[in-house]
């Protein structure tokens, strides 16, 4: 086991090392120059200079990179060009925020998604899987800017039964952040009234965000469990005459989870990413808005700082995942 | 093998006419697949058909009737500049199509030869490649995708190229894994025996064989590329104006939500037809080809 | 079978339950929660801060010596400058200023005039974006603000700068005042402070900074050593809202007082609400298109002539903007000294083909309009004013391709002199009529002119001169005259002059945008 992990760990940083390869072949490689979004359209030449300097962009691109691949050793990410800040400054203060929401929204997903999808093979044909199968699919095909704006008109403008965009009400002040998710912060700081308001704020973008992992963890879901379900096992189980339902718990559910498994932790790498468009529209403070804002002034060092921990995370989810395997199914062996 | 017969025609007419009802079967058993095709039928149709239906020029501006709600005269109504958003949608159709099609080509193409390169060859070669590839499954899609944009520039062709490089990495692993499977197969070690190349093995025996779950992935993929455009078309990576690219349509005009809702919904409405139609007829492909499932 | 789908329900009103009580509090009547999009924010350090965010908070965290109030940008008003004067000291101009006796930053140390000379060097030593408003503009050095004593600065400028165009700088966030002992107690390895200013805060205005939570929300608080009038409300939260849809939601439902980014439609249906008004506001901006004077076929006057020919400016005006724009054709805007209102281009497509025509392009010629994404001032999008010109040239033969791109790979172009036709937006740095006239017309400026390759000699001594000259009367009639002569010899077309539209709260009283874009919250109440 010890083994596994540790070559699973190896061949991560060799995904990482490679991303990070990458994203600085797209940031160099094409001339697109950061340095006016950062200083403006009144910038000076020396100003502009003076920038170049103070940021490296005036090395050749080779010795660049090396310097990049240097700090990256040590865990530097370098400056932002747009923010002026560190890089790693800024994702500890944008992260959490995608974390809490990417979270939620996974929770949605795998709330709605694994019993729509265990009903749907159950039902398998039946009016309700086709039900459940199309609400699905059309919730993940509507684009996320209309479906989140529409949201908020009908939810929070019209009907006032959720709070608008933001992580909390202007009228409520953030607890002390520690860890920077609200809902812990609020728990720890036992501020009862925060946390309501947090969670709140929570559920519109959580579901916008979640629809699209939820028609996919339903599909994946449906068809685990009719795969199951046509089992000679299961057939066993039902010709001895024990009652449906308990077959479907006992047996089939969770021989079906292990394929959902592996779409579940593929699925909060792309909800972390999916949240770039979200975010926009519920004035979110999270990564996907400083990934956006970074791409839109070639702020380089910060989308490969972006991308570095979302794919550092995206892994690690998926590692986590094929761990968990082998508690489910006594087949796997990790040797 | 003989020429034709009669035996052999009938068995060949039965078969073709029992493949028909089997057809028919499945479109009753699974209606939405066949509610899938048939969207992916009509949209394509439409796409065609565009200059033939479309009431007006996509650009044609009518400023003195700017934002006319749908109604008889304009029967998806105007959008801010007075343009026919009818007119828009059937012309963005063809642009819609033109992008599914184009990244389903690149990244079907790059992704089946990587795959079955890997597969097939195996050892070093397939390590490396899968390496590569996870590389790029690594990366968080539409981040990449605004990163290849935003270097290159926005215009619709770089943000194909873009959808493309995020979504490649999935037909590499489907067709590495039916290349596995093949390469052990006997009709492999036959052609091997006969001496016929690998590269001809490939083309004539595996990738006819590993076809199935690859159309399957195209017809998802072409419902991701648009959808994905669209996100780029938000952040302003995507079409140029006056391109009538729905995506565009969409976030150029959710300005107008709350006070003409049709600018932004009917492209929105649109975008989810498109999309739901590739998907359903993806889900139905898969059952169709799926044997467990056929069996039953 | 049939209890499953119960169960299924179950769970998602589970997820629901959160909501039960949301608490949809309104904000406290004594804080005014104004709506915007800071996404621009960088800094809040006055030295740094270049951007309309950035200047929005830090005009009500510092203070300047002279200030332009309220919608006025023509007559300078004291403010912590009691007086000043101007005098001619031959080889230079002498400006002397006397502080206010009695104000306190907000850290509780008093106004020194030490402070004035330490903020000026520390915005030229610094030198970030705003420094060339004092390098350049009033060509100062450090040490070229003296304290004479502790209530008198002294500043000594060039003959070659304009001692009014030095005043009207100093109105603006590049001429606040720092508390000079705060910012060495948090200077890091020699940046003067830049770092902690960056998100804190040691001035004398009516606010100070509580906190700044990035792309989220600044949040003020009333200075409690403040020398003026009270502000009437004592907490003020800018909260960041990207989308204008959503601005709109939130101060209709009453969650924010003021929404600063609203469309020309949205201001057009809050009209007819109740508990919603909707307040203008001027600005200074010009959206123009630049042509690059070297680039054939624009290289010809009439062709020139013939694109300013071609555009309906009152469709743009009248349709797109609903009316909130002013038709402005002329490099000065209305609203600073010099203003020339003649606009006497419309669309014109018979003498726009003539001119052609003389230019030898009977048939017209394709070019590529080059435009940047979101919206323009007066809240349209960039890309729906350039699909109108696009339909407008067209008519006149002119083919254009549009190529929408970031602000920032535009600025790389444009700066670079490989535009050909450019549409974008200038706003004067300070309120000086110089503050237009020179980047539009001095090549050798390297600003606007010099990225359409505009080179145009009697142009840029008019402008000079213009500058320097201190007879209003005089000065009026040099703009006069440069104004009216890059109407027609200029590579420009000036296409509106934007109005802002806020979106106010029934009960919101006192709020008034200045057209350098900002607003004094101080005066506001609910």
């Amino acid at each position: 086991m010890a083994r596994y992990i540790l070559g699973r760990i190896a061949s991560v940083s060799l995904v990482l090392l490679g991303v990070s390869v990458l994203t600085f072949f797209i940031a160099h490689v094409i001339p697109a120059d950061p340095v006016l979004a950062a200083l403006g359209e009144h910038a000076r030449d020396d100003q502009i200079e003076a920038f170049r300097r103070a940021y490296g962009l005036d090395r050749p691109v080779p010795v660049q990179f090396v310097v990049y691949l240097g700090r990256l050793a040590r865990g530097d990410l370098g400056v932002s060009i747009r923010t002026r800040r560190p890089v790693a400054e800024d994702l500890r203060e944008f992260l959490p925020a995608t974390v809490e929401l990417g979270t939620a929204a996974w929770l949605v997903a795998l709330l709605l998604g694994i019993p729509a999808g265990i009903l749907s093979a159950v039902y398998r044909d039946r009016p309700f899987d086709h039900l459940a199968r199309l609400g699905a699919l059309a919730g993940a095909s509507l684009p996320v800017f209309w479906l989140g704006l529409v949201l908020l008109g009908v939810f929070y403008y019209r009907l006032q039964w959720f709070p608008g965009p933001g992580r909390l009400d202007v009228a409520l002040s953030p607890p002390l952040l520690r860890t920077g998710l609200l809902l812990v912060d609020a728990l720890l700081a036992r501020d009862g009234a925060v946390l309501r308001n947090a969670a709140a704020h929570l559920i519109l973008p959580a579901l916008t965000l979640g629809l699209f992992s939820t028609a996919v963890i339903a599909r994946m879901t449906r068809s685990a469990m009719l795969d199951v379900l046509y089992q000679d096992y299961v057939r066993t189980a039902r010709a001895k005459g024990l009652p449906r339902r308990r077959v479907i718990v006992l047996h089939a559910l969770k021989n079906a989870m292990i394929p959902t498994l592996t779409i579940i932790g593929i699925s909060f790498g792309s909800l972390l990413s999916g949240a770039v468009l979200t975010e926009t529209i519920f004035a979110w403070p999270g990564l996907g808005r400083y990934a956006t804002a970074s791409a839109v002034s070639l702020d380089f060092p910060a989308v490969m700082g972006v991308t570095l921990v979302i794919a550092l995370l995206y892994t690690a989810a998926n590692l986590l995942v094929d761990l968990l395997y082998a508690r489910i199914d006594p087949r796997v062996r990790y040797g | 093998m003989h020429a034709s017969t009669p035996a052999s025609a009938t068995a060949k007419l039965a078969a073709a006419h029992s493949r028909r009802r089997s057809l028919l079967l499945a479109a009753r058993r699974s209606p939405l697949a066949a509610a899938g095709a048939l969207g992916v039928i009509a949209f394509v149709l439409l796409a065609l058909a565009a200059p033939l239906l479309a009431p007006q020029p996509p650009d044609a501006q009518r400023l003195e009737y700017r934002l006319a709600p749908p109604g008889r005269a304009f029967p998806l109504g105007l959008d801010q500049l007075g343009r026919d958003i009818l007119s828009r949608i059937l012309y963005g159709a063809r642009l819609s199509l033109v992008v599914g099609i184009v990244v389903v080509a690149l990244a079907g193409v790059l992704g089946t030869a990587v795959g079955i390169t890997a597969g097939f060859v195996g050892g070093h070669m397939d390590g490396v490649l899968m390496r590569v590839t996870d590389v790029f499954f690594a990366f968080p899609p539409l981040i990449l995708a605004m990163a290849i944009a935003a270097a290159l520039g926005p215009s619709l062709t770089n943000a194909m190229v873009a959808i493309a490089a995020v979504t490649w990495p999935v037909y590499a692993r489907l067709s590495r894994a039916q290349a596995l499977v093949l390469r052990r197969q006997e009709f492999t070690e036959a052609a091997r025996a006969i001496g016929l190349s690998d590269l001809r093995i490939v083309v004539r025996h595996v990738l006819p064989n590993a076809l199935g779950p690859l159309i399957v992935q195209a017809s998802f993929n072409m419902g991701e590329a648009i959808l994905i455009a669209a996100g780029l078309s938000f952040i302003g990576f995507g079409a140029q104006p006056p391109i009538p690219e729905w995506g565009v349509m969409v976030s150029e005009g959710r300005d107008y939500i709350t006070t003409q809702w049709w600018v932004p919904t009917v492209p929105a409405l649109a975008i989810l037809l498109a999309v739901t139609g590739f998907n359903l007829l993806g889900d139905g492909l898969r059952d169709l080809l799926d044997p467990r499932l056929r069996q039953r | 079978m049939r209890t499953r789908l119960p169960v299924f329900l179950l769970l998602i009103s589970l997820l629901a339950a959160p909501a039960a009580g949301p608490t949809l509090a309104a904000p406290a009547r004594d804080t005014l929660v104004y709506v915007a999009d800071i996404s621009d924010m960088i800094s809040l350090d006055p030295a740094v801060a270049y951007e309309f965010s950035g200047i929005l908070v830090a005009q009500n965290v510092y203070d300047t010596l002279v200030a332009f109030e309220g919608e006025d940008l023509t007559t300078l008003k004291p403010r912590l400058a009691q007086s000043w004067k101007i005098t001619d000291a031959g080889g230079s101009w002498k400006v002397t200023f006397t502080l206010r006796q009695g104000v306190k930053f907000s850290t509780g140390r008093p106004l020194t005039a030490r402070a004035v000379a330490f903020s000026i060097d520390r915005v030229i030593g610094l030198n970030k974006s705003p420094a060339f408003l004092f390098k350049d503009v009033a060509g100062l050095k450090e040490g070229d603000t003296k304290a004479l004593n502790d209530r008198t600065v002294e500043v000594t400028l060039p003959k070659t700068a304009s001692p009014q165009a030095f005043l009207s700088v100093m109105t603006f966030t590049v001429g606040a005042i720092v508390d000079p002992e705060e910012v060495a107690a948090h200077a890091a390895g020699g940046d003067r402070g830049e770092a902690w200013l960056r998100n804190h805060s040691a001035g004398t205005g009516p606010y100070a900074l509580e906190r700044w939570d990035t792309e989220s929300r600044v949040i003020l608080a009333a200075n409690p050593n403040y020398w003026g009038t009270k502000p009437k409300l004592s907490r003020v939260v800018i909260q960041h809202v990207p989308e204008s849809s959503t601005q709109k939601f939130m101060v209709e439902s009453g969650d924010a007082d003021i929404a600063a980014n609203l469309t020309p439609e949205q201001a057009r249906e809050l009209g007819g609400k109740a508990n919603v008004k909707v307040q203008k506001g001027r600005l200074l901006q010009l959206v123009y298109v630049g042509m690059n004077a070297k680039h054939p076929p624009l290289d010809r006057v009439q062709v020139r002539e013939a694109i300013r020919w071609s555009i309906d400016y009152d469709g743009i005006i009248r349709s797109l903007l609903r009316g909130e724009a002013r038709k402005v054709q002329t490099i000065v805007p209305e609203g600073l000294f010099g203003f020339n209102a003649t606009a006497p281009f419309q669309q014109n497509t018979s003498r726009a083909k003539t001119l052609l025509a003389e230019a030898g392009l009977p048939d017209g010629f394709a070019t590529e309009l080059l435009v940047p994404t979101g919206p323009a001032p007066g809240g349209v999008k960039w890309s729906d004013i350039a699909a109108k010109l696009q339909s407008d040239l067209a008519k006149s033969g002119i083919k254009v391709t549009i190529k929408e791109t970031t602000q920032a790979q535009l600025l790389n172009i444009y700066r670079a002199q490989k535009g050909q036709l450019v549409m974008i937006l200038w706003g004067p740095d300070f309120p000086d009529p110089d503050g237009n006239a020179t980047p539009f017309s001095d090549y050798t400026a390297k600003s606007i002119a010099w990225r359409n390759q505009y080179e145009d000699a009697a142009a840029a001594r008019l402008a000079k001169q213009a500058a320097l000259e201190p007879d209003p009367a005089k000065r009026k009639a040099l703009y006069q005259q440069l104004t009216d002569r890059i109407l027609h010899q200029g590579p420009y077309v000036v296409l509106y002059q934007p109005t802002t539209r806020f979106a106010l709260g029934k009960s919101v009283q006192g709020f008034v945008w200045n057209p350098m874009a900002f607003a004094e919250f101080k005066t506001v109440s609910k």
